[in-house]
């Protein structure tokens, strides 16, 4: 049994997104870049961001109302280890971008966010009106930069299981995800 | 209205029996700006703003030109600059709605060109400038150009981390190209 497509679409648009995101915030804030194109890095991160949130939120309301196709035999231990790595995911996944969100509103930059070039986007509520918005803003960036360290370990994590299940013990649960049908290992 | 008023009080102020008054053409006219963001140039301009100008060529001394600009209505085209715009760190519409240039006793300077010095207010925040202008009168209107180079930072537009160049040059320019049908005196 494979996933529904929408799940496997919005795992892969997910999948690519946040990988896009981790690339980007690296080179950010640490490449040293010209002024403008640094500028419009920023921009599309946050473009990406909102669009990765949408699309986690998409995800997980179609997770939460479609059983997932059930797990093979499996010990104890790596099934809760499997739970729990899914759910680090979707929390970082559904974190970090609102800790994001929270950043650009809590700006001294005080800078519209307008999605793609096209769609206006609204700061939070409350960030934009702090009197000590340098000091909250630091903070937020000190914790959406950890937790982006944190979730590309998660990543990693359950990306090197996938090819464990698939490459070692050939289990085939990495099949469910892939949009091709007939993939073999 | 306050226009009949306002002609009212220039009448009191001394000069007019050689004064002509001109009626600005507005959607005619133009009142731009312009700066450099990240290094890349832009240019906006102002959609609401009204012009009275008091002026007889053969007695440019005895001139008078107020111009009030709304600078809710600044707009350069681009979605996140213009939404920037109007906030408290720019123009800070909600605190400071209009900015004024109010020139008295215009200058010739040889030929058509002329000067118009004047307080021009920003933010709250009054400086005496002089605007430089071309003029040509070809019998009951008139055209006049001018350009007037600013620093914004003078005028306390850009607040905070926006104080500095680093992202958007102080030296800001004005264009002004106003056509105007002379409405008697």
């Amino acid at each position: 049994m494979r996933y529904h497509l929408v799940a496997i679409i919005l795992h892969w648009v997910i999948a690519l997104g946040i990988l896009v995101l981790i690339a980007m915030g690296l080179a950010m804030t640490h490449l040293g870049l010209a002024p403008l194109l640094k500028f419009q890095l920023y921009q599309l991160h946050k473009s990406i961001g909102i669009t990765v949130l949408l699309a986690v939120l998409l995800r997980l309301a179609w997770r939460l109302s479609h059983r997932p196709p059930p797990l093979p035999a499996m010990p104890p231990l790596e099934k809760a280890a499997a739970e729990g790595t899914h759910g680090m995911l979707y929390l970082l996944m559904l974190v970090i971008p609102l800790t994001g969100w929270a950043l650009v509103s809590v700006s001294p930059f005080n800078l519209p966010t307008v999605l793609y070039g096209l769609v206006p986007w609204p700061h939070l509520p409350v960030f934009p009106d702090l009197v000590n918005k340098a000091e909250v803003e630091a903070v937020v960036k000190f914790i959406h930069g950890k937790l982006a360290w944190a979730l590309t370990a998660i990543v990693a994590l359950h990306a090197g299981a996938a090819l464990r299940h698939h490459f070692i013990l050939r289990d085939g649960i990495l099949r469910r995800m892939l949009p091709l049908k007939d993939f073999r290992s | 209205m306050k226009r009949l008023a306002l002609l009212a009080a220039l009448s009191l102020l001394a000069t007019p029996a050689l004064a002509a008054d001109w009626t600005v053409d507005v959607p005619h006219s133009h009142l731009g700006f312009s700066g450099i963001q990240n290094g890349a140039p832009f240019q906006g301009s102002f959609g609401a703003w009204t012009a009275e100008i008091a002026f007889d060529p053969a007695h440019p001394d005895a001139g008078h030109a107020k111009v009030t600009i709304e600078l809710s209505s600044a707009k350069t085209g681009d979605l996140q600059r213009d939404g920037a715009l109007p906030e408290a760190e720019w123009f800070d519409v909600k605190a400071f709605p209009e900015a004024t240039f109010e020139a008295s006793g215009f200058v010739a300077k040889g030929g058509d060109v002329y000067e118009a010095p004047g307080k021009l207010t920003i933010r709250g925040i009054a400086k005496d400038v002089v605007l430089p202008f071309t003029l040509t009168v070809t019998g009951d209107k008139a055209a006049a150009k001018g350009h007037l180079s600013l620093v914004r930072t003078g005028f306390g537009v850009g607040q905070g981390v926006w104080a500095t160049a680093e992202w958007v040059g102080l030296d800001v320019g004005v264009d002004v190209d106003l056509v105007a049908t002379k409405s008697g005196s």
